[in-house]
């Protein structure tokens, strides 16, 4: 931990009372928002799981920063992440705990603003305000924090962080495919290795990363079976689905592969007795862009699952869902150099993220974007973009373009970390389901 | 069959009576603090046009941004529907249709039948509406059915910037400084908003026919600037700004028809 009185790069000075005061009422409303989010998640979907009570009780943050407090007693580390790039089987065959840390407050994003203006994208000034009053459980709880340098708000995010935490940046290249881009990764992973060996005093044998990696696979078995499911008729809503999905940010890894085959169990047993989530011929929806981010950002999910007439959102190619664990590290020979050149492969190669670019520009997106509409059968696709979140809103272009190509409609909403316009996204969607409804019936 | 259209608008409510399909009579009341009210005395305006009572109806739809709202409401349809319904009524070769309201401007795609196939709204920001007009009408001290004439007199075009209506009208200001004639200012007004507008359409993609519907296809100002930019023809309908409760009444009978099969 930094000391409090070295002089800050970026933070200003709050007093302790205002951090109070804030920390306090955001709180409050945070709670509230799960609260109401949960039970309007239960009022949409009929036949709603009776698995997704574990994950409801895990979305909200109290029971899991009970335990990890717990673990850091026992001298366990944490060590948070912001973009998916960080590798976390390293910190797992550290025995640390791994938690990403990316914010989806709105109200502390307004608090951001005190240090960046308000062209910075929200999810970047919500993590801030957050860091501000220390209001995520996850973040405060951190050792350390791995930044690694994705599009320009998350670049600085780490720098500004760096104000309360050491930040291990780790530089990504932004043009993929290529043997020296890999080879580069490949060292900037083994570095970060050695900072988590220091900072845990656990070296990563062998033998540990290799039961690290294997449990990640388990979890990413269950993860794929859970969007597996999906691409059927509707068994579960797609908030539900969001939240298994964004619930492995920080829950325990073994625990969360436990309950998300149960709940696949469950989902499967209904397939097959045709209990539905919602009528089968509702639109099924895509969503694609900025990560959407519990609690407060549940807002285009929600209006999406209860508009008039309602959708049902079937997949998302979204880093904060199910972008986030559905490629396994593939390991031919379990020696450390394969390991950790497979870690490396898995998060540069596998990565659909807008940051990169080649010859091709960001190919790998695209086709998995067409390949999810097809294979998940999706009616229409929602571009959702946050004002300030520049690589997705440039993106757009090309995505609208190849899904005309395939006769699929798209709509661009952009939007910000505020409920105030809820107004007018309600009046898009509802057009936009509008327009699917009626293309089904043709 | 008596068919009733709705139109909640930001600024005004509209409606508009269709009978067998054919219009009838148009109402229209100010939305003010009471749009639930304001949409009542509509409808009751063209009810009494047409010598009817609100019991004649057989099918309500509303439509626009307080449709939530609306009395007598059977059913709802999305503006953008209701555009797309009453473009090609309207016109039947229409494929585009644009609508410059008071708060919004937007574009809808659709087929020879008026089903919508794409739409696109401005960004969260007024300056590509009506509201824009209104607030530079108020820095130049000129009545906003004043705006659109005058603008035509303009000899040439100076530009302004209109991300915003604040910004806009910030640069409104530097040119009276500059001591710009009142014709050319209001000509940069409606060549701003005709700038937003038509690069919102372009990037729906443009496919002709292309209809201009919304109170502010009234303002011969703006209809010459969109023309100017956008660089096609442009067709208006005699009463633009009732395309929306038009596009809702004919939605009315289409369900009618669905539940009499």
């Amino acid at each position: 931990m930094k000391s409090q009185n070295e002089e800050k790069k970026y933070m200003p000075e709050i007093s302790q009372k205002e951090i109070n005061e804030l920390r306090n009422s955001v709180k409050a409303t945070s709670q509230r928002v799960i609260a109401e989010n949960i039970e309007r998640m239960k009022k949409t979907a009929t036949n709603r799981p009776e698995e997704m009570q574990y994950f409801d009780e895990i979305a909200n943050f109290v029971k899991r920063e009970k335990e990890i407090r717990a673990a850091k007693e026992n001298g366990k580390k944490v060590i948070g992440y912001m973009c998916l790039f960080a590798p976390t089987e390293l910190i797992l065959a550290a025995d640390a705990i791994p938690v990403r840390v990316n914010s989806g407050w709105y109200d502390t994003s307004k608090l951001g603003d005190r240090i960046v203006p308000v062209e910075v994208c929200p999810v970047v000034r919500s993590t801030i305000g957050a860091k501000m009053i220390g209001l995520s459980p996850y973040l405060e709880l951190s050792d350390a924090l791995i930044s690694v340098l994705t599009c320009d708000g998350m670049t600085k995010l780490g720098e500004i962080l760096s104000d309360y935490k050491p930040v291990w940046s780790m530089s990504l290249p932004r043009v993929k495919d290529s043997d020296q881009s890999l080879r580069f990764w490949s060292e900037e992973i083994k570095a970060v290795k050695g900072q988590i060996e220091a900072l845990t005093g656990n070296k990563i044998t062998r033998k540990k990363l290799k039961s690290a990696i294997e449990l990640t696979q388990k979890a990413t078995k269950a993860f794929r079976r859970l969007q597996e499911i999906r691409k059927g008729s509707p068994v579960i809503m797609g908030r539900d689905a969001m939240l298994v999905n964004q619930t492995y940010m920080w829950d325990d890894i073994e625990r969360w592969t436990e309950k998300t085959e149960a709940l696949c169990d469950e989902l499967e047993k209904r397939a097959r007795q045709k209990i539905w989530a919602c009528p089968p011929d509702t639109p099924r929806v895509m969503v694609t862009g900025t990560p959407m981010i519990w609690p407060d950002n549940w807002k285009l999910p929600t209006l999406i699952e209860e508009a008039t007439p309602q959708g049902v959102l079937i997949a998302d190619e979204l880093c904060s869902s199910e972008r986030i664990l559905y490629d396994p590290v593939g390991v031919d020979e379990w020696s450390m150099d394969d390991m950790l050149n497979a870690i490396g492969e898995r998060y540069l190669m596998a990565s659909t993220c807008p940051c990169f670019t080649s010859e091709d520009g960001n190919e790998d997106r695209i086709n998995w974007l067409l390949n999810k509409v097809k294979e998940w059968k999706i009616n229409g696709v929602i571009y959702y973009v946050v004002r300030g979140c520049m690589l997705y809103a440039m993106e757009y272009t090309r995505v609208k373009k190849v899904l005309d190509r395939i006769n699929v409609p798209v709509y661009y909403l952009d939007t910000e970390y505020t409920r105030e316009d809820v107004g007018q996204m309600k009046t898009r969607v509802e057009a936009f389901l509008e327009m699917l409804t009626a293309r089904i019936d043709i | 069959m008596i068919t009733a259209g709705i139109d909640l608008g930001t600024q005004s409510v509209k409606a508009v009576i269709l009978k067998d399909g054919s219009v009838v009579s148009h109402g229209q009341a100010f939305s003010g603090f009471d749009p639930a009210k304001a949409a009542e005395q509509a409808v009751g305006e063209a009810l009494q046009k047409a010598k009817l009572s609100i019991n004649n109806v057989d099918h309500v739809t509303a439509t626009g941004s307080g449709m939530d709202m609306a009395p007598y409401s059977n059913s709802t349809i999305s503006m953008m529907g209701a555009d797309a319904k009453a473009g090609v009524y309207l016109f039947p070769k229409a494929r585009t249709i644009i609508d410059v309201g008071a708060e919004e401007a937007r574009a809808v795609k659709c087929d020879d039948k008026g089903i919508m196939v794409d739409f696109i709204v401005n960004e969260r920001c007024a300056a590509g509406a009506g509201a824009f007009i209104e607030a530079m009408a108020r820095a130049l001290e000129v009545k906003l059915e004043d705006m659109g004439p005058l603008s035509l007199k303009a000899e040439r075009a100076s530009p302004i910037n209109a991300t915003c209506v604040i910004f806009g009208e910030s640069d409104v200001v530097t040119l009276i400084h500059r001591q710009e004639s009142k014709p050319e200012i209001a000509r940069a007004v409606f060549d701003a908003m005709a700038d937003r507008v038509s690069s919102m359409v372009h990037r729906l993609g443009i496919k002709p026919d292309v209809v201009l519907v919304g109170g502010v296809a009234k303002d011969v100002g703006f209809v010459a600037s969109l023309k100017r930019k956008l660089g096609i023809d442009v067709l208006i309908p005699e009463h633009p700004e009732f395309a929306g409760a038009l596009g809702a009444a004919l939605i009315a009978v289409s369900r009618v028809k669905e539940t009499q099969k």
